[in-house]
Protein backbone atom coordinates (compact mmCIF):
# COMPACT_ATOMS: atom_id res chain seq x y z
CA UNK A 1 0.00 0.00 0.00
CA UNK A 2 1.59 3.23 -1.07
CA UNK A 3 0.25 6.49 0.36
CA UNK A 4 1.67 9.46 -1.48
CA UNK A 5 2.19 12.95 -0.08
CA UNK A 6 2.00 16.26 -1.95
CA UNK A 7 4.46 16.79 -4.80
CA UNK A 8 5.35 20.28 -3.59
CA UNK A 9 4.29 20.27 0.07
CA UNK A 10 4.68 24.01 0.69
CA UNK A 11 2.52 25.20 -2.19
CA UNK A 12 0.10 22.28 -2.39
CA UNK A 13 -0.78 22.47 1.29
CA UNK A 14 -1.18 26.25 1.02
CA UNK A 15 -3.64 25.81 -1.84
CA UNK A 16 -5.66 23.17 -0.03
CA UNK A 17 -5.61 25.28 3.13
CA UNK A 18 -7.11 28.25 1.33
CA UNK A 19 -9.86 25.98 0.03
CA UNK A 20 -10.48 24.79 3.59
CA UNK A 21 -10.49 28.36 4.90
CA UNK A 22 -13.00 29.47 2.25
CA UNK A 23 -15.15 26.42 2.93
CA UNK A 24 -15.17 27.17 6.66
CA UNK A 25 -15.82 30.89 6.08
CA UNK A 26 -18.66 30.17 3.65
CA UNK A 27 -20.45 27.05 4.86
CA UNK A 28 -22.26 25.13 2.15
CA UNK A 29 -19.90 26.13 -0.67
CA UNK A 30 -17.83 23.44 -2.37
CA UNK A 31 -14.22 23.21 -3.47
CA UNK A 32 -12.64 20.59 -5.71
CA UNK A 33 -9.21 19.60 -4.47
CA UNK A 34 -6.90 19.33 -7.48
CA UNK A 35 -3.35 18.08 -7.74
CA UNK A 36 -3.58 16.12 -4.51
CA UNK A 37 -2.43 12.49 -4.21
CA UNK A 38 -4.96 9.71 -4.53
CA UNK A 39 -5.09 7.33 -1.53
CA UNK A 40 -4.22 3.72 -2.47
CA UNK A 41 -6.93 1.30 -3.56
CA UNK A 42 -8.40 -0.34 -0.51
CA UNK A 43 -8.28 2.90 1.48
CA UNK A 44 -11.54 4.00 3.03
CA UNK A 45 -10.92 7.72 2.55
CA UNK A 46 -10.89 9.92 -0.53
CA UNK A 47 -8.53 12.46 -2.04
CA UNK A 48 -10.03 15.54 -0.34
CA UNK A 49 -9.92 13.82 3.05
CA UNK A 50 -6.29 12.75 2.64
CA UNK A 51 -5.30 16.23 1.39
CA UNK A 52 -6.99 17.79 4.43
CA UNK A 53 -4.99 15.58 6.78
CA UNK A 54 -1.72 16.27 4.98
CA UNK A 55 -2.46 20.00 5.18
CA UNK A 56 -3.51 20.34 8.81
CA UNK A 57 -1.83 17.54 10.75
CA UNK A 58 1.64 17.51 12.25
CA UNK A 59 3.35 16.35 15.40
CA UNK A 60 1.26 18.77 17.49
CA UNK A 61 -2.02 17.14 16.55
CA UNK A 62 -3.76 13.99 17.69
CA UNK A 63 -5.98 12.15 15.28
CA UNK A 64 -8.77 9.75 16.15
CA UNK A 65 -9.78 7.29 13.48
CA UNK A 66 -13.19 5.64 13.31
CA UNK A 67 -12.73 1.84 13.19
CA UNK A 68 -14.54 1.55 9.85
CA UNK A 69 -12.03 3.90 8.18
CA UNK A 70 -8.98 2.01 9.43
CA UNK A 71 -7.87 0.38 6.19
CA UNK A 72 -4.81 0.08 3.95
CA UNK A 73 -2.46 1.18 6.73
CA UNK A 74 -3.74 4.74 7.02
CA UNK A 75 -2.46 5.12 10.59
CA UNK A 76 1.09 4.31 9.59
CA UNK A 77 0.84 6.52 6.52
CA UNK A 78 -0.41 9.45 8.57
CA UNK A 79 2.34 9.02 11.16
CA UNK A 80 4.95 8.72 8.41
CA UNK A 81 3.89 11.74 6.37
CA UNK A 82 2.73 14.17 9.08
CA UNK A 83 4.08 12.91 12.41
CA UNK A 84 0.57 13.14 13.89
CA UNK A 85 -0.13 11.00 16.94
CA UNK A 86 -3.07 8.69 17.35
CA UNK A 87 -5.63 9.78 19.93
CA UNK A 88 -6.49 6.98 22.37
CA UNK A 89 -9.90 8.42 23.14
CA UNK A 90 -12.21 10.51 20.94
CA UNK A 91 -12.27 13.39 23.44
CA UNK A 92 -8.48 13.74 23.14
CA UNK A 93 -8.58 14.23 19.40
CA UNK A 94 -7.81 17.45 17.55
CA UNK A 95 -9.07 15.82 14.38
CA UNK A 96 -11.42 12.88 14.13
CA UNK A 97 -11.92 10.92 10.95
CA UNK A 98 -15.51 9.73 10.90
CA UNK A 99 -18.44 8.68 8.76
CA UNK A 100 -22.07 9.53 9.48
CA UNK A 101 -22.42 5.96 10.81
CA UNK A 102 -19.76 6.68 13.45
CA UNK A 103 -21.87 9.50 14.81
CA UNK A 104 -25.01 7.37 14.81
CA UNK A 105 -23.31 4.86 17.11
CA UNK A 106 -23.08 1.24 16.07
CA UNK A 107 -25.43 -1.30 17.60
CA UNK A 108 -25.66 -0.92 21.36
CA UNK A 109 -22.62 1.34 21.60
CA UNK A 110 -22.99 5.03 22.36
CA UNK A 111 -21.65 7.37 19.66
CA UNK A 112 -18.14 8.60 20.50
CA UNK A 113 -17.95 11.77 22.61
CA UNK A 114 -15.59 14.28 21.01
CA UNK A 115 -14.05 17.32 22.63
CA UNK A 116 -16.26 20.41 22.45
CA UNK A 117 -13.91 22.79 24.23
CA UNK A 118 -14.91 24.87 27.23
CA UNK A 119 -16.81 28.14 27.52
CA UNK A 120 -13.53 29.94 28.17
CA UNK A 121 -11.54 28.04 25.52
CA UNK A 122 -14.05 26.90 22.89
CA UNK A 123 -11.25 26.58 20.33
CA UNK A 124 -9.83 23.53 22.12
CA UNK A 125 -12.27 21.24 20.40
CA UNK A 126 -12.26 18.37 17.93
CA UNK A 127 -12.61 19.09 14.23
CA UNK A 128 -14.48 16.30 12.47
CA UNK A 129 -13.24 15.24 9.06
CA UNK A 130 -16.21 13.40 7.62
CA UNK A 131 -16.16 10.85 4.77
CA UNK A 132 -19.41 11.01 2.80
CA UNK A 133 -20.76 9.03 -0.14
CA UNK A 134 -22.50 12.13 -1.45
CA UNK A 135 -21.94 15.86 -1.02
CA UNK A 136 -24.12 18.30 -2.94
CA UNK A 137 -26.86 20.89 -2.72
CA UNK A 138 -29.65 18.34 -3.15
CA UNK A 139 -30.54 17.73 0.43
CA UNK A 140 -33.11 18.55 3.03
CA UNK A 141 -30.65 20.63 5.07
CA UNK A 142 -30.83 24.41 5.00
CA UNK A 143 -27.83 26.30 6.34
CA UNK A 144 -27.83 29.90 7.54
CA UNK A 145 -25.69 32.11 9.74
CA UNK A 146 -22.20 33.65 9.37
CA UNK A 147 -20.73 33.22 5.89
CA UNK A 148 -24.10 32.59 4.28
CA UNK A 149 -26.08 35.30 2.48
CA UNK A 150 -29.62 34.12 3.10
CA UNK A 151 -29.59 30.35 2.96
CA UNK A 152 -27.66 27.46 1.38
CA UNK A 153 -28.76 23.89 0.77
CA UNK A 154 -26.73 20.83 1.65
CA UNK A 155 -27.10 17.13 0.87
CA UNK A 156 -24.82 14.70 2.65
CA UNK A 157 -26.10 11.33 1.45
CA UNK A 158 -26.66 8.18 3.40
CA UNK A 159 -26.86 8.42 7.15
CA UNK A 160 -26.77 12.20 6.91
CA UNK A 161 -29.45 12.42 9.56
CA UNK A 162 -27.05 11.43 12.37
CA UNK A 163 -24.34 13.80 11.14
CA UNK A 164 -26.55 16.82 10.66
CA UNK A 165 -28.47 16.24 13.90
CA UNK A 166 -25.17 16.18 15.75
CA UNK A 167 -24.00 19.38 14.04
CA UNK A 168 -27.36 21.09 14.58
CA UNK A 169 -26.97 20.40 18.31
CA UNK A 170 -23.92 22.71 18.29
CA UNK A 171 -26.19 25.73 18.32
CA UNK A 172 -27.54 25.08 21.81
CA UNK A 173 -24.04 24.79 23.27
CA UNK A 174 -22.37 27.65 21.44
CA UNK A 175 -19.55 28.69 21.75
CA UNK A 176 -18.68 25.07 22.56
CA UNK A 177 -19.15 22.65 19.69
CA UNK A 178 -17.72 20.56 16.88
CA UNK A 179 -16.66 21.93 13.52
CA UNK A 180 -16.91 19.62 10.54
CA UNK A 181 -14.98 19.38 7.30
CA UNK A 182 -17.07 17.34 4.88
CA UNK A 183 -15.39 15.37 2.12
CA UNK A 184 -16.56 13.23 -0.79
CA UNK A 185 -14.02 12.12 -3.38
CA UNK A 186 -12.17 15.28 -4.40
CA UNK A 187 -14.89 17.60 -3.11
CA UNK A 188 -14.88 19.35 0.23
CA UNK A 189 -17.16 21.65 2.21
CA UNK A 190 -17.42 22.66 5.85
CA UNK A 191 -20.02 23.25 8.53
CA UNK A 192 -18.62 25.25 11.47
CA UNK A 193 -20.40 25.39 14.82
CA UNK A 194 -21.70 28.90 14.04
CA UNK A 195 -24.02 27.53 11.32
CA UNK A 196 -27.75 27.20 11.98
CA UNK A 197 -29.11 24.00 10.48
CA UNK A 198 -32.76 23.34 9.71
CA UNK A 199 -34.52 20.61 7.80
CA UNK A 200 -36.71 21.31 4.78
CA UNK A 201 -37.82 19.72 1.50
CA UNK A 202 -35.08 19.15 -1.13
CA UNK A 203 -34.91 20.80 -4.57
CA UNK A 204 -31.60 21.57 -6.33
CA UNK A 205 -29.27 18.93 -7.75
CA UNK A 206 -25.50 19.26 -8.19
CA UNK A 207 -24.31 15.83 -7.28
CA UNK A 208 -20.94 14.36 -6.43
CA UNK A 209 -21.09 10.59 -6.11
CA UNK A 210 -17.98 8.86 -4.88
CA UNK A 211 -17.03 5.78 -6.94
CA UNK B 1 14.25 25.14 -3.17
CA UNK B 2 14.79 26.85 -6.51
CA UNK B 3 15.31 30.55 -6.95
CA UNK B 4 11.96 30.90 -8.69
CA UNK B 5 10.14 29.54 -5.67
CA UNK B 6 11.60 32.08 -3.33
CA UNK B 7 13.49 35.19 -4.30
CA UNK B 8 15.38 35.44 -0.97
CA UNK B 9 17.17 32.11 -0.72
CA UNK B 10 17.64 30.54 2.67
CA UNK B 11 14.08 31.20 3.75
CA UNK B 12 11.00 29.07 3.42
CA UNK B 13 8.31 30.50 1.14
CA UNK B 14 6.75 33.52 2.93
CA UNK B 15 9.38 33.48 5.71
CA UNK B 16 7.60 31.32 8.33
CA UNK B 17 8.40 27.61 8.65
CA UNK B 18 5.69 25.13 7.71
CA UNK B 19 5.09 23.96 11.29
CA UNK B 20 4.31 27.53 12.41
CA UNK B 21 2.08 28.10 9.40
CA UNK B 22 0.08 24.96 10.21
CA UNK B 23 -0.36 26.06 13.83
CA UNK B 24 -1.66 29.46 12.70
CA UNK B 25 -3.80 27.86 9.97
CA UNK B 26 -5.50 25.55 12.47
CA UNK B 27 -6.06 28.52 14.75
CA UNK B 28 -7.62 30.51 11.92
CA UNK B 29 -10.09 27.71 11.13
CA UNK B 30 -11.25 27.79 14.77
CA UNK B 31 -11.38 31.59 14.70
CA UNK B 32 -13.64 31.49 11.64
CA UNK B 33 -15.85 28.84 13.25
CA UNK B 34 -16.32 30.99 16.38
CA UNK B 35 -16.71 34.50 14.92
CA UNK B 36 -15.18 37.20 17.13
CA UNK B 37 -13.59 34.81 19.63
CA UNK B 38 -9.87 35.38 20.27
CA UNK B 39 -7.82 32.24 19.65
CA UNK B 40 -4.42 32.12 21.39
CA UNK B 41 -1.54 31.18 19.11
CA UNK B 42 2.20 30.71 19.44
CA UNK B 43 3.32 34.05 18.05
CA UNK B 44 6.78 34.02 16.48
CA UNK B 45 9.45 36.67 16.37
CA UNK B 46 9.32 38.52 13.09
CA UNK B 47 12.19 40.59 11.73
CA UNK B 48 10.68 43.82 13.02
CA UNK B 49 9.46 45.12 16.39
CA UNK B 50 6.09 44.48 17.98
CA UNK B 51 3.68 47.23 17.13
CA UNK B 52 4.68 47.31 13.49
CA UNK B 53 2.23 44.65 12.40
CA UNK B 54 3.86 41.36 13.36
CA UNK B 55 0.47 39.75 14.02
CA UNK B 56 -0.93 40.70 10.65
CA UNK B 57 2.29 39.60 8.96
CA UNK B 58 2.21 36.15 10.54
CA UNK B 59 -1.35 35.67 9.34
CA UNK B 60 -0.47 36.91 5.86
CA UNK B 61 2.57 34.61 5.73
CA UNK B 62 0.40 31.64 6.73
CA UNK B 63 -2.31 32.11 4.13
CA UNK B 64 -0.37 33.65 1.23
CA UNK B 65 0.14 31.62 -1.94
CA UNK B 66 2.55 32.15 -4.83
CA UNK B 67 -0.27 33.19 -7.19
CA UNK B 68 -1.80 35.72 -4.80
CA UNK B 69 -1.65 39.45 -5.43
CA UNK B 70 -0.88 41.34 -2.23
CA UNK B 71 -1.80 44.86 -1.18
CA UNK B 72 -0.59 46.46 2.05
CA UNK B 73 -2.03 49.65 3.51
CA UNK B 74 -1.18 51.74 6.54
CA UNK B 75 -3.92 54.15 7.65
CA UNK B 76 -5.40 53.77 4.17
CA UNK B 77 -2.18 54.71 2.37
CA UNK B 78 -0.07 52.43 0.16
CA UNK B 79 2.97 54.69 0.33
CA UNK B 80 3.74 55.07 4.04
CA UNK B 81 6.73 53.42 5.75
CA UNK B 82 4.90 50.51 7.31
CA UNK B 83 3.05 49.61 4.12
CA UNK B 84 6.12 49.95 1.89
CA UNK B 85 8.28 47.83 4.23
CA UNK B 86 5.79 45.00 4.63
CA UNK B 87 5.08 44.94 0.90
CA UNK B 88 8.81 44.78 0.13
CA UNK B 89 9.22 42.04 2.74
CA UNK B 90 6.70 39.74 1.06
CA UNK B 91 8.06 40.56 -2.39
CA UNK B 92 11.42 39.31 -1.17
CA UNK B 93 10.48 36.27 0.91
CA UNK B 94 7.48 35.06 -1.11
CA UNK B 95 8.11 36.53 -4.54
CA UNK B 96 4.44 37.47 -4.85
CA UNK B 97 3.02 40.15 -7.09
CA UNK B 98 1.94 43.27 -5.25
CA UNK B 99 -0.50 45.99 -6.15
CA UNK B 100 -1.97 49.18 -4.76
CA UNK B 101 -5.35 48.65 -6.45
CA UNK B 102 -7.94 47.35 -3.98
CA UNK B 103 -9.92 45.55 -6.68
CA UNK B 104 -6.92 43.62 -8.01
CA UNK B 105 -5.70 42.30 -4.65
CA UNK B 106 -6.43 38.79 -3.35
CA UNK B 107 -4.95 39.46 0.06
CA UNK B 108 -4.95 42.89 1.69
CA UNK B 109 -3.02 43.48 4.89
CA UNK B 110 -4.20 46.61 6.61
CA UNK B 111 -3.26 48.81 9.50
CA UNK B 112 -6.26 50.70 10.88
CA UNK B 113 -8.48 51.14 7.81
CA UNK B 114 -10.99 49.25 5.70
CA UNK B 115 -10.63 50.26 2.02
CA UNK B 116 -13.33 52.60 0.68
CA UNK B 117 -13.96 50.45 -2.38
CA UNK B 118 -16.31 47.58 -1.38
CA UNK B 119 -14.50 44.26 -1.13
CA UNK B 120 -15.63 41.21 -3.09
CA UNK B 121 -16.20 37.59 -2.23
CA UNK B 122 -12.95 35.63 -2.03
CA UNK B 123 -10.79 38.55 -0.95
CA UNK B 124 -8.98 38.36 2.38
CA UNK B 125 -8.60 41.41 4.59
CA UNK B 126 -5.96 40.95 7.29
CA UNK B 127 -5.88 43.47 10.15
CA UNK B 128 -2.90 44.35 12.32
CA UNK B 129 -4.15 44.51 15.91
CA UNK B 130 -2.33 46.15 18.84
CA UNK B 131 -4.71 45.19 21.67
CA UNK B 132 -7.21 42.47 20.73
CA UNK B 133 -9.19 42.52 23.98
CA UNK B 134 -11.94 45.17 23.96
CA UNK B 135 -12.45 44.71 27.71
CA UNK B 136 -8.77 45.17 28.59
CA UNK B 137 -9.00 48.83 29.62
CA UNK B 138 -11.83 47.97 31.97
CA UNK B 139 -10.48 44.68 33.32
CA UNK B 140 -6.71 44.12 33.29
CA UNK B 141 -6.86 40.41 34.14
CA UNK B 142 -6.84 38.03 31.19
CA UNK B 143 -8.48 35.34 33.30
CA UNK B 144 -11.34 37.69 34.17
CA UNK B 145 -11.91 38.96 30.62
CA UNK B 146 -11.92 35.39 29.33
CA UNK B 147 -14.61 34.54 31.89
CA UNK B 148 -16.56 37.65 30.95
CA UNK B 149 -16.58 36.53 27.32
CA UNK B 150 -17.60 33.01 28.36
CA UNK B 151 -20.53 34.36 30.40
CA UNK B 152 -21.40 37.03 27.82
CA UNK B 153 -20.93 39.51 30.64
CA UNK B 154 -20.64 42.71 28.62
CA UNK B 155 -22.46 45.22 30.83
CA UNK B 156 -19.24 47.10 31.63
CA UNK B 157 -18.71 47.90 27.97
CA UNK B 158 -21.99 49.79 27.94
CA UNK B 159 -21.01 51.49 31.21
CA UNK B 160 -17.87 52.75 29.50
CA UNK B 161 -19.88 54.15 26.59
CA UNK B 162 -22.34 55.67 29.07
CA UNK B 163 -19.51 57.42 30.91
CA UNK B 164 -18.63 59.02 27.56
CA UNK B 165 -22.15 60.36 27.27
CA UNK B 166 -22.20 61.57 30.89
CA UNK B 167 -18.93 63.43 30.38
CA UNK B 168 -19.16 64.66 26.79
CA UNK B 169 -22.85 64.46 25.94
CA UNK B 170 -22.16 61.93 23.19
CA UNK B 171 -20.19 58.72 22.69
CA UNK B 172 -16.66 60.08 22.32
CA UNK B 173 -15.00 56.82 21.26
CA UNK B 174 -13.86 57.43 17.69
CA UNK B 175 -11.66 54.45 16.87
CA UNK B 176 -11.41 50.81 18.02
CA UNK B 177 -15.14 51.17 18.61
CA UNK B 178 -16.40 47.87 20.08
CA UNK B 179 -18.64 45.66 17.96
CA UNK B 180 -20.74 42.57 18.62
CA UNK B 181 -20.15 39.80 16.09
CA UNK B 182 -23.09 37.57 15.11
CA UNK B 183 -24.89 38.59 18.30
CA UNK B 184 -22.38 36.88 20.58
CA UNK B 185 -18.78 38.06 21.06
CA UNK B 186 -17.89 41.66 21.77
CA UNK B 187 -14.83 42.25 19.63
CA UNK B 188 -12.24 44.94 19.02
CA UNK B 189 -12.31 45.79 15.30
CA UNK B 190 -8.66 47.01 15.72
CA UNK B 191 -8.07 50.79 15.76
CA UNK B 192 -10.04 51.49 12.59
CA UNK B 193 -12.00 54.75 12.75
CA UNK B 194 -15.61 54.09 13.71
CA UNK B 195 -16.36 55.44 10.22
CA UNK B 196 -15.31 51.97 8.99
CA UNK B 197 -17.43 49.96 11.45
CA UNK B 198 -20.50 49.78 9.18
CA UNK B 199 -18.30 48.24 6.46
CA UNK B 200 -17.66 45.21 8.67
CA UNK B 201 -21.36 44.33 8.68
CA UNK B 202 -22.18 41.75 6.01
CA UNK B 203 -18.89 42.39 4.20
CA UNK B 204 -18.31 39.97 1.32
CA UNK B 205 -14.64 39.41 2.22
CA UNK B 206 -13.25 37.25 5.00
CA UNK B 207 -11.66 39.42 7.67
CA UNK B 208 -8.81 38.07 9.79
CA UNK B 209 -7.24 39.82 12.77
CA UNK B 210 -3.76 39.16 14.15
CA UNK B 211 -2.17 40.54 17.32
CA UNK B 212 1.54 39.64 17.45
CA UNK B 213 2.52 40.89 20.90
CA UNK B 214 -0.66 39.59 22.54
CA UNK B 215 -0.55 36.39 20.47
CA UNK B 216 -4.23 36.34 19.62
CA UNK B 217 -6.03 35.90 16.32
CA UNK B 218 -9.71 36.20 15.47
CA UNK B 219 -11.98 36.45 12.48
CA UNK B 220 -15.17 37.88 11.09
CA UNK B 221 -16.49 35.63 8.28
CA UNK B 222 -18.14 37.17 5.22
CA UNK B 223 -21.88 37.90 5.41
CA UNK B 224 -21.82 38.17 9.19
CA UNK B 225 -23.84 40.50 11.39
CA UNK B 226 -21.59 43.07 13.02
CA UNK B 227 -23.27 45.64 15.27
CA UNK B 228 -21.54 48.61 16.87
CA UNK B 229 -22.58 48.89 20.52
CA UNK B 230 -24.83 51.85 21.28
CA UNK B 231 -27.95 53.01 23.12
CA UNK B 232 -31.51 53.53 21.89
CA UNK B 233 -31.34 57.24 22.69
CA UNK B 234 -27.71 57.56 21.59
CA UNK B 235 -27.51 55.50 18.39
CA UNK B 236 -24.16 54.73 16.77
CA UNK B 237 -23.00 57.48 14.41
CA UNK B 238 -19.98 57.88 12.16
CA UNK B 239 -17.76 60.91 11.68
CA UNK B 240 -18.75 63.59 9.18
CA UNK B 241 -16.81 66.38 7.57
CA UNK B 242 -17.88 69.86 6.48
CA UNK B 243 -15.79 69.90 3.32
CA UNK B 244 -15.15 67.27 0.61
CA UNK B 245 -11.70 65.77 -0.08
CA UNK B 246 -9.43 68.58 -1.32
CA UNK B 247 -7.96 66.34 -4.03
CA UNK B 248 -10.79 64.21 -5.45
CA UNK B 249 -13.85 65.93 -4.04
CA UNK B 250 -15.33 62.81 -2.45
CA UNK B 251 -17.91 63.45 0.26
CA UNK B 252 -18.40 59.87 1.42
CA UNK B 253 -14.86 58.91 2.48
CA UNK B 254 -12.76 59.10 5.63
CA UNK B 255 -10.64 62.27 5.51
CA UNK B 256 -7.24 62.94 7.04
CA UNK B 257 -6.29 66.42 8.17
CA UNK B 258 -3.01 67.50 6.57
CA UNK B 259 -1.13 70.54 7.90
CA UNK B 260 0.23 72.51 4.94
CA UNK B 261 2.22 75.34 6.57
CA UNK B 262 3.08 76.80 9.97
CA UNK B 263 0.38 79.49 9.87
CA UNK B 264 -2.54 77.19 10.53
CA UNK B 265 -3.10 76.22 6.92
CA UNK B 266 -4.57 72.76 6.46
CA UNK B 267 -6.49 70.58 4.08
CA UNK B 268 -8.64 67.47 4.33
CA UNK B 269 -7.85 64.60 1.95
CA UNK B 270 -8.96 60.98 1.57
CA UNK B 271 -7.06 58.62 3.83
CA UNK B 272 -7.49 55.83 1.23
CA UNK B 273 -4.85 56.84 -1.34
CA UNK B 274 -5.85 54.24 -3.93
CA UNK B 275 -9.49 55.30 -3.86
CA UNK B 276 -8.57 58.99 -4.07
CA UNK B 277 -6.18 58.39 -6.97
CA UNK B 278 -8.63 56.28 -8.97
CA UNK B 279 -11.28 58.99 -8.55
CA UNK B 280 -8.86 61.69 -9.69
CA UNK B 281 -7.99 59.62 -12.77
CA UNK B 282 -11.68 59.12 -13.56
CA UNK B 283 -12.31 62.85 -13.51
CA UNK B 284 -9.21 63.65 -15.58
Amino acid sequence: MRWNAFDTPVHDSQRVYRQLLSAMAEPGTFAEVGGAPLPPSGAAIGTACWATLLTLCDLDTRVWLAPELDAAGINEALAFHTGARQAERPDEADFALVTPATLAGQGEAEPPAFQEGSDTYPDRSTTLVVMLDRLDTAGPWALSGPGIPGQRRLGVGQGGEALMTRLAANRARFPRGLDAILTCGTRLAAVPRSTRITRSASEEVDTCMSP
Amino acid sequence: MTASECSASGYNFAYLDEQTKRMIRRGLLKAVAIPGYQVPFGGREMPMPYGWGTGGMQLTASVLGQDDVLKVIDQGADDTTNAVSIRAFFERVAGVTTTTATGEADVIQTRHRVPEQPLRQGQLLIFQVPIPEPLRFIEPSEEETRLMHALEEYGVMHVKLYEDIARHGHIATTYAYPVKVDGRYVTDPSPIPKFDNPKLHMNEALMLFGAGREKRLYAIPPYTRVESLDFEDHPFEVQQWDAPCAICGARDTFLDEVITDDRGGRMFVCSDTDYCQSRTEEVA
